[in-house]
């Protein structure tokens, strides 16, 4: 009798066991599409087209780029998910990734502004295939040639106090900033997306009247100071990038 | 029906014959001084027969620049150690660049290249001129799209890196592989130490024993096999400098003006001299140290007055003319191919 019993329990915990084994949560994903542009009075910015910036300047945008690192969503439970290395984003394009996540609750998109130090200190653009935005084709000339690493963001362009109407300025705009101190990280505050078998689009809007706006005790006054390789003027170059990473913001 | 694929198949090898030139690379090995230390190459640009070939086709190549009218041979001239003899170097449609061409003999060892030191391998240097419009090319990507258009660079490239199109890894490592057999260490200096022929005669040997001496202090800096310690130091040219030297890459107060120390080897061919090439000779360089430079902040505490007599001085530059050597600078192996 105790030999059925037991062998009864046996054949009780091998048919629990394989049940156990065959109950596989159903493992399904979502699309999202991840944009990146600037904006300017809550609509897209234009390049080439004057503006007027918060110390009153008149600017004109001719080339405005910078790198976007490590862009990831970070799940409930703590767990970071990269959904792209590497990005060039350029202002005067449409800027957009497409991947598919797997389902959950996200609470934080992640990012960095540059490059990180590992990927930017003594690399050599060569070694990348030229489909990579860190290779010598995709940079689109934003690495230092004579020194070590990427120019993590450029702003060139015009800028002036005096012009009026269809004038146009004249005072050259270079803001070249790139080296490892001026990697800025950036987390979307009050982000919460749930994703179940979705098809969802974030963008990563740029603010650009917040970029030339004081910040916290930073000035980039573009008609006072509007010149920086990061060596020389770092103080800008690092003003830049803040006021670059303060003007982000997140739409789902 | 089987003799149909035979023919099929032996029309295609042909075809490959036909549209690829028949090479075969080999390892090269160089020959280094036995007084220099040993020559580590990167993993991914060991010396090949067809890696320097193709490095030295390009090296002297006008398609490299944007106009097709300079190559790093123009700035790089074999004649005087691989320097152009002007202050400062004439780029693309006469532009002029900042700094004085530096000599690329024993290239293969330096630590860090560009006078600030920025930049970490002879591979990532070669980025340098072909992204300057006042050198070569502000990008190398036409220049890419252009190489390839020759069909024998092309099946270099495929043999020589398993690439079979040129692109930016192929033009750097080729062209670091050539330069590394830039390797210039028999002057009559260097024989004298070896006690070979050409021993050197009293006034290069009183030179010699004032560079050598704590007096002078030269070989501190000018230090090794290569005459250079490889560090940087404000020498005290100016009260300010235009040119911030490493400052540039580490925007430090105390950089400010500091330079790497050069090779002294051959120089009496690399003239004009300094970072501005703006001293045209010997003579006005010994002079320089020998008054002790100016009062800059950044100064190194070893350039001071050092009372040399004319004829002192005069030793001295006859010693400096000991480290020529002229097998190197007439090495047709290191000319365009064909000359």
């Amino acid at each position: 009798m105790n030999r059925f019993f037991s062998l009864l329990a046996f054949v009780a915990l091998v048919s629990g066991l394989q049940s156990c084994k065959e109950y596989k949560p159903e493992l399904t994903t979502s699309t999202i599409t991840i944009k990146f542009d600037a904006l300017r009075d809550g609509s897209r910015f234009q390049m080439g087209r004057i503006f007027t910036d918060a110390y009153g300047n008149r600017v004109r945008a001719d080339l405005f780029r910078n790198y976007i690192s490590m862009v990831s969503l970070v799940s409930d439970d703590g767990s970071e998910l990269l959904l792209k290395d590497f990005l060039l984003v350029d202002y005067s394009i449409d800027n957009e990734f497409t991947v598919e996540v797997p389902d959950g609750r996200y609470s934080a998109l992640k990012l960095g502004v540059g490059i990180p130090a590992e990927f930017n200190t003594d690399q050599d653009p060569a070694n990348y295939p030229n489909s990579s935005p860190l290779s010598v084709a995709g940079s689109q000339g934003m690495f230092w040639q004579w020194s070590t690493g990427y120019i993590f963001a450029k702003f060139e362009g015009k800028a002036d106090t005096l012009g009026v109407g269809s004038a146009q300025p004249t005072l050259n705009i270079a803001i070249h900033a790139g080296n490892d101190a001026s990697f800025r990280a950036y987390e979307s505050p009050g982000f919460t997306l749930d994703l179940r078998k979705s098809t969802r689009t974030i963008a990563v809007h740029l603010d650009v009247d917040k970029l030339f706006a004081p910040l916290e005790g930073n000035e980039v006054n573009l008609t006072n100071n509007a010149v920086t390789h990061s060596q020389n003027n770092s103080q800008l170059a690092r003003d830049y990038m803040d006021n670059l990473v303060a003007a982000l913001w997140v739409e789902l | 029906m089987r003799w149909g694929y035979f023919i099929l198949l032996l029309s295609f090898f042909s075809c490959a014959e036909t549209n690829s030139p028949n090479l075969h690379d080999s390892e090269v090995k160089v020959r280094i001084p036995s007084a220099f230390p040993e020559l580590v190459y990167p993993a991914d640009n060991s010396p090949t027969k067809l890696r320097v070939e193709l490095g030295r086709r390009l090296f002297y190549d006008n398609r490299l620049s944007q106009d097709e009218s300079l190559n790093c041979g123009s700035c790089h001239v074999l004649s005087a150690a691989f320097t152009d003899g002007r202050a400062t170097s004439q780029g693309l449609h006469g532009s002029v660049g900042k700094r004085n061409a530096p000599t690329l003999a024993n290239v293969a060892w330096l630590k860090r290249l560009m006078m600030e030191g920025g930049v970490p391998t002879l591979e990532t240097q070669i980025l340098v001129p072909l992204h300057d419009s006042t050198e070569m090319a502000p990008s190398m990507m036409p220049i890419v799209d252009r190489l390839n258009e020759d069909e024998y660079l092309r099946a270099l490239s495929l043999v020589a890196y398993g690439r079979d199109s040129i692109d930016p890894f192929v033009v750097t490592r080729a062209l670091a592989c050539f330069q590394r057999t830039f390797i210039s260490g028999d002057s009559r200096y260097d024989r004298s130490l070896q006690g070979r022929n050409d021993q050197m005669n009293e006034r290069e040997l009183r030179g010699r024993d004032l560079f050598f001496s704590p007096r002078t202090q030269c070989s501190e800096c000018h230090s090794g096999v290569f005459f250079t310690d490889m560090n940087f130091y404000n020498i005290g040219l100016f009260d300010e400098y235009a040119d911030r030297g490493k400052a540039r890459a580490t925007d430090r107060d105390e950089d400010v003006g500091r330079f790497k120390t050069p090779t002294l080897r051959n120089i009496q061919l690399t003239a004009p001299y300094m970072h501005d090439g703006h001293m045209k000779s010997l003579e006005e360089v010994v002079r320089f140290y020998n008054a002790g430079g100016t009062a800059h902040r950044n100064k190194d505490g070893r350039i001071r007055p050092l009372g040399l007599t004319d004829e002192e001085q005069a030793d001295l530059i006859a010693f400096l003319t000991t480290l020529t050597d002229w097998n190197f600078v007439q090495n047709e192996e290191l000319l365009p191919l064909g000359k």
